[in-house]
C-alpha cells in the first residue's frame, strides 16, 4: 500500500502534520499504537488543565461570599475527584473526535497499531507493510520510570486513580509537576514536590522562577531538592524532617520514544538527530516533536510538524528562529516568550526591563486576581521588545499579544501607541510600553 | 540577489577610467539605464549607465580614483530575487583599483552573486538599455517597526530593500545585511594614490591624464600592429573654393557656414563606397577581412585634453549641410568634454585636418584597427601651370596612411584619385547623390 507520507505517532506533531499533509494533497497514513492525540491530549496538556480548572472553580466557590453569592458554606465544600475525572475524559474524548473528524475530512487514513520502520520507505504495522517516500516519526517522549520509590503513579494512570491522593508526593520538575502540585493544594490536599533538579522550570527566567517558588511556598507546598532528601525504608526525609506522602506521582525526566526500526538513524543523546527541516540522517525520514529533543512543548511540536510538511513540498526552512511561548497553568498563570534576562546577561547584551504590577489594573482588581505583573525586556536603542514575561490569572492568553508584537519586531512604542480597551488586564501592555 | 557590475570594456582599447562624479549612492534605487557614474574614459567624460535595475549596495572608488576595466564599479541588489541568496562578500575584497594588477577572480563569495562577465561590453548606443522595462517601485514597504527605525538611522530608503520576512516584509536582519555590505564596502574603499610633485628644478613631473594614456596606448598599438604606408599628393581646388563661397552665400540666411571639411567627408565617403577594402578591418585571428557596410567617418579633433575622434555616421548618406551641422555639434561637445561614448564609437575610417592648424604634409597614424586615415594639410595659394600659363592655384595637400597588410598601393592610389577628383570638381559629388536630401 502506497502513500505520500506515513506518520508514526498522533500527538501534537503527528496529528497536525497529518491534517496539514491532507490539506496540501499528500496521501497520508497516520499510525498510533494507543490514543489519538498522544500524551498532550490524553494525559498531558489537556487533562491537567481540566483538573486545574476544577481546582480553580473549587477555590473560587469558596470565595463566593466575597462576591455577594450567599448560601455556600466553604466548610461543606467537597471536591469530587471522580466527577472531575469524568469531565476530563469528556473533554479528551470530544477533542479526540475532533481530530479524527479533521483527518477524515482531509483524507488522512488512521491505523491503530504499533509501527516498525523497515527501510527508508517502508513501515510495517499489524501484518501489513506500507510504503511512502516520506516518513515522519512523531513518537514523542515518555517519563523515565523512577527508581527511588517502590511504587509510583505514572502520569498515564493519574486519571485512573479511584480517588484523590491526600498527600501526594510529586517527583520531578517542570510545568507538569508544578501544576499537579498546585492542583492538589487548591483542593485542600497537602502535596509536596521532590525536585529532581533545580530550577523547577528549566528555561524560565530566574525572575519568574523565584516568583514561582515564592508562590508555591505561600500555597504551602514544600519543595524538596533531591540532594537534600533521603529515603529510608520508604520514608522520605528532608534533611531530618520526615515528609509525609501517600502516593508518589512520577513527573520526572523524560526520554524519547523511539519506534522500532531496522534502519540506522543518527541518534544524539537519545534523541533522533534532525536538521533545520527536521529531516533525519536518512533522507525522506523526518522527526518532529519531543522525539527530536528540540523541546518539550506541544505547540513547538505542531509548529515543527507544519515545517516538515512544508519541507516535503520543497520549501526551505524559514529564516530566523521561531518564537515559542512557554506557559505554566498555575494560579496565577505564568507565561514567557522571547529571550530571558539571564540569557541577555550571559550575552553581555544591553537591555532594559520594565515591570508593571497588576495591583492597579482595574479588571484584575474586579476579578480579584491582582497577583501578578508584566515584564518587558527590550533593547535600549530602538526599544525592540526582546522578551515578555507575564504573571496573571490569564497570562497564558495574554502572552499571545507579545508573540504577535515580537514576530513583527515591535517596540515598546508600538505597545504604548496601541489603544487597549478599558478595563482589561491587557492594559498592562500599554502601561508597560509608555515611557 | 547581488549583481556586481564591473567597469565595462567599451571596446575602444580603454583600460581604465577616472571617477569624476557619482550619480548614485548606497541604498539608492536605480532603473536599468540610469547613469551610475561620470567617468573620464579614454577620450571623453561620459556617463556609465546601469545594466540592471535594483538597489545600489556598494559603490567602488571615490572621486578622482582610477578604475580599471574589469574592476567592480558597483554592486546592485536586484529586487524580487530569492532573499536567501547570500550577500556576503567574504574576506577577499578587490584590490584598490589604482594598483596595477586587478585580480578579477579575487571575489570569495558565498551564495549566488551574479558577476558581469570579464568580457562585459557596454553598448555604444543606449538603445538596448532604455528598452529594458523600468521596475515598479514598491509604494510602501511592508516592514517591521525596528527595521524602519534602523533604516532611518542608516539613511537607507527601506522601500528599496528586499524583505526576507513573510510576504516580503523587511525585517531587522535585512537592514543588518544591508549595513554589513556597506561596511564591507567602506573597508574596501580604495585609497587615492597621489603622485607627489617633484620639486627638482630640472624636471617637472605630471601624472598622465587618462586621455593621454589612452592616446599613447592606441598610437603604439597602431604602429605596432598595422603596416603603415603613406601616400601624399596635392589637388587644385579652385572650383571647390568657389563652390563653397557660393553655397555659403546662400546658406548664410540659414546661419549655416560650410567649411571644407564637409566636402572632404563627402568625397571620402563616396570613394570608400567604391573601394570597400579601405572601409574594412583585418581579422587575422580568423583569417578574414571584415567589410563594414556602414561608412562612419571618425574626425580627429584637437580638444583641450588631447585628441578625440568623434564619428559622423553614415556619412555617405548625408548632405553637406547635415554633415556641417553634425560637425559643429561634435566640435562643441569636444571642446566642453561633453562627447558621449556613442559619439566616439564605431568609426570605420578617419579623417584628420591637421592643416587647419598648420603644416602641409604629415604621416598620420592609422586609427587602428581601421584601414586608413585621410589627412588634409593647409590650403595654400601656389603658382601652378594651367594651360601652359603660370596661374595662382588653390592647392590642398593630402597625406594618407593605410594598412598595407590589407590594401596595396594600386588600390590606395585609385581611391585617392577618386577622392581628389571630387575635390577638384565638387559637382561630381552631386552626380552621385542618391538618397540625399537638400540643397
Amino acid at each position: 500500500m502506497n502513500y505520500d507520507l506515513i506518520i508514526i505517532g498522533s500527538g501534537p506533531a503527528g496529528y497536525v502534520a497529518a491534517i496539514r499533509a491532507g490539506q496540501t494533497g499528500l496521501k497520508t497514513l497516520i499510525i498510533d499504537k494507543k490514543y489519538i492525540g498522544g500524551m498532550c491530549l490524553n494525559w498531558g496538556c489537556i487533562p491537567t488543565k481540566s483538573l486545574m480548572e476544577s481546582g480553580k472553580v473549587f477555590r473560587q466557590v469558596k470565595q463566593a461570599a466575597e462576591y455577594g453569592v450567599k448560601g455556600i458554606d466553604p466548610e461543606k465544600l467537597e471536591f469530587d475527584w471522580n466527577t472531575a475525572i469524568s469531565r476530563t475524559h469528556g473533554i479528551v474524548s470530544k477533542l479526540s473526535r475532533g481530530i479524527e473528524y479533521l483527518w477524515k475530512k482531509n483524507g488522512v487514513e488512521y491505523l491503530k497499531a504499533e509501527a516498525k520502520i523497515l527501510s527508508a520507505t517502508q513501515v510495517k504495522a499489524g501484518n501489513a507493510i506500507y510504503e511512502a517516500p516520506n516518513i515522519l516519526i512523531a513518537t514523542g517522549s515518555r517519563i523515565i520510570p523512577q527508581k527511588l520509590f517502590a511504587s509510583s503513579v505514572e502520569i498515564e494512570d493519574i486519571y485512573e486513580m479511584p480517588c484523590t491522593a491526600l498527600k501526594p508526593l510529586i517527583y520531578g520538575r517542570g510545568s507538569y509537576a508544578i501544576e499537579l502540585a498546585q492542583f492538589f493544594a487548591m483542593i485542600d490536599k497537602r502535596p509536596s514536590i521532590l525536585a529532581e533538579s533545580l530550577p523547577l522550570m528549566p528555561s524560565l527566567d530566574s525572575h519568574l522562577e523565584s516568583f514561582l517558588k515564592r508562590k508555591l511556598k505561600k500555597d504551602g507546598i514544600p519543595i524538596i531538592p533531591l540532594e537534600e532528601a533521603s529515603i529510608k525504608s520508604g520514608n522520605l526525609y528532608h534533611k531530618d524532617k520526615e515528609i509525609e506522602y501517600d502516593v508518589v506521582i512520577n513527573a520526572g525526566f523524560r526520554e524519547a520514544v523511539l519506534p522500532p526500526m531496522d534502519i540506522d538513524l543518527e541518534i544524539k543523546n537519545g534523541y533522533i538527530a534532525t536538521d533545520d527541516s527536521f529531516e533525519t540522517s536518512v533522507k525522506g525520514i523526518y522527526a518532529a516533536g519531543d522525539v527530536n529533543g528540540k523541546g518539550y512543548l506541544a505547540h513547538a511540536a505542531s509548529a515543527q510538524a507544519m515545517e516538515v510538511i512544508a519541507a516535503i513540498h520543497g520549501k526551505l526552512p524559514e529564516d530566523g528562529k521561531r518564537l515559542i511561548p512557554l506557559n505554566i497553568y498555575t494560579d496565577p498563570e505564568i507565561a514567557q516568550i522571547g529571550i530571558t534576562e539571564d540569557a541577555l546577561k550571559a550575552q553581555g547584551a544591553e537591555y532594559e526591563v520594565k515591570q508593571i504590577s497588576l495591583n492597579s489594573n482595574g479588571k484584575a482588581i474586579i476579578e480579584g486576581d491582582t497577583e501578578g505583573f508584566i515584564r518587558l525586556i527590550y533593547e535600549p536603542k530602538y526599544h525592540e521588545v526582546l522578551g515578555v514575561q507575564i504573571v496573571a490569572a490569564n497570562a497564558t492568553d495574554l502572552i499571545s499579544e507579545a508573540g504577535v508584537l515580537m514576530e513583527l519586531e515591535g517596540t515598546t512604542f508600538d505597545l504604548a501607541r496601541t489603544i487597549h480597551a478599558h478595563p482589561t488586564v491587557s492594559e498592562i501592555y500599554m502601561d508597560a510600553g509608555v515611557e | 540577489m547581488r549583481y556586481i557590475f564591473k567597469f565595462p570594456d567599451i571596446g575602444e582599447g580603454l583600460e581604465e577610467g577616472k571617477i569624476i562624479e557619482w550619480y548614485v549612492q548606497k541604498g539608492q534605487a536605480i532603473a536599468s539605464g540610469d547613469p551610475l557614474v561620470k567617468m573620464e574614459t579614454d577620450k571623453v567624460v561620459t556617463d556609465i549607465p546601469s545594466p540592471k535595475a535594483g538597489v545600489i549596495a556598494i559603490t567602488y572608488g571615490g572621486i578622482g580614483d582610477i578604475v580599471k576595466v574589469g574592476s567592480p564599479l558597483v554592486e546592485i541588489d536586484i529586487e524580487g530575487v530569492d532573499g536567501v541568496a547570500a550577500q556576503v562578500v567574504a574576506a577577499e575584497v578587490p584590490a584598490p583599483p589604482s594598483t596595477e594588477a586587478v585580480d578579477e577572480k579575487g571575489f570569495g563569495v558565498v551564495g549566488t552573486i551574479e558577476v558581469a562577465g570579464d568580457g562585459a561590453y557596454l553598448p555604444a548606443g543606449d538603445e538596448g538599455i532604455s528598452a529594458a522595462p523600468a521596475p515598479t517601485p514598491r509604494k510602501k514597504a511592508l516592514a517591521t517597526p525596528v527595521a524602519r527605525a534602523m533604516a532611518k538611522d542608516y539613511g537607507v530608503d527601506i522601500n528599496l530593500i528586499p524583505g526576507s520576512g513573510p510576504a516580503g516584509r523587511v525585517m531587522k536582519r535585512d537592514i543588518e545585511r544591508h549595513a554589513d555590505s556597506v561596511r564591507l564596502k567602506e573597508a574596501a574603499a580604495p585609497v587615492a594614490h597621489e603622485v607627489p610633485a617633484d620639486t627638482r628644478d630640472d624636471y617637472r613631473y605630471e601624472a598622465l591624464s587618462t586621455i593621454r594614456k589612452t592616446i599613447a596606448k592606441n598610437m603604439l598599438r597602431s604602429k605596432q600592429n598595422a603596416a603603415h604606408m603613406s601616400v601624399m599628393d596635392e589637388v587644385e581646388v579652385s572650383e571647390l573654393v568657389a563652390a563653397r563661397t557660393r553655397l555659403n552665400a546662400v546658406l548664410a540666411k540659414e546661419d549655416i557656414r560650410l567649411s571644407y571639411l564637409p566636402f572632404i567627408i563627402k568625397a571620402v565617403a563616396r570613394a570608400l563606397k567604391n573601394h570597400p577594402v579601405l572601409n574594412a578591418e583585418l581579422d587575422l585571428d580568423n583569417e578574414r577581412i571584415i567589410y563594414k557596410n556602414r561608412i562612419n567617418l571618425g574626425i580627429a579633433m584637437d580638444a583641450e585634453d588631447g585628441l578625440v575622434v568623434p564619428v559622423i555616421r553614415d556619412a555617405d548618406t548625408k548632405s553637406l549641410v547635415q554633415i556641417a551641422q553634425e560637425l559643429k555639434s561634435l566640435i562643441d561637445k569636444a571642446q566642453t568634454r561633453q562627447l558621449s561614448l556613442s559619439d566616439l564609437k564605431g568609426g570605420t575610417f578617419s579623417i584628420t585636418s591637421f592643416g587647419s592648424i598648420g603644416g602641409y604634409f604629415a604621416v598620420p597614424v592609422i586609427n587602428y584597427p581601421q584601414v586608413g586615415i585621410f589627412g588634409i594639410g593647409r590650403l595654400t595659394e601656389k603658382p601652378i601651370v594651367k594651360d601652359k600659363q603660370i596661374v595662382i592655384g588653390q592647392m590642398l595637400p593630402i597625406s594618407m596612411s593605410v594598412d598595407h597588410r590589407i590594401v596595396d598601393g594600386g588600390e590606395v592610389t585609385r581611391f585617392l584619385n577618386e577622392v581628389l577628383s571630387y575635390l577638384k570638381d565638387p559637382l561630381l559629388l552631386l552626380a552621385f547623390e542618391g538618397v540625399n536630401h537638400e540643397l
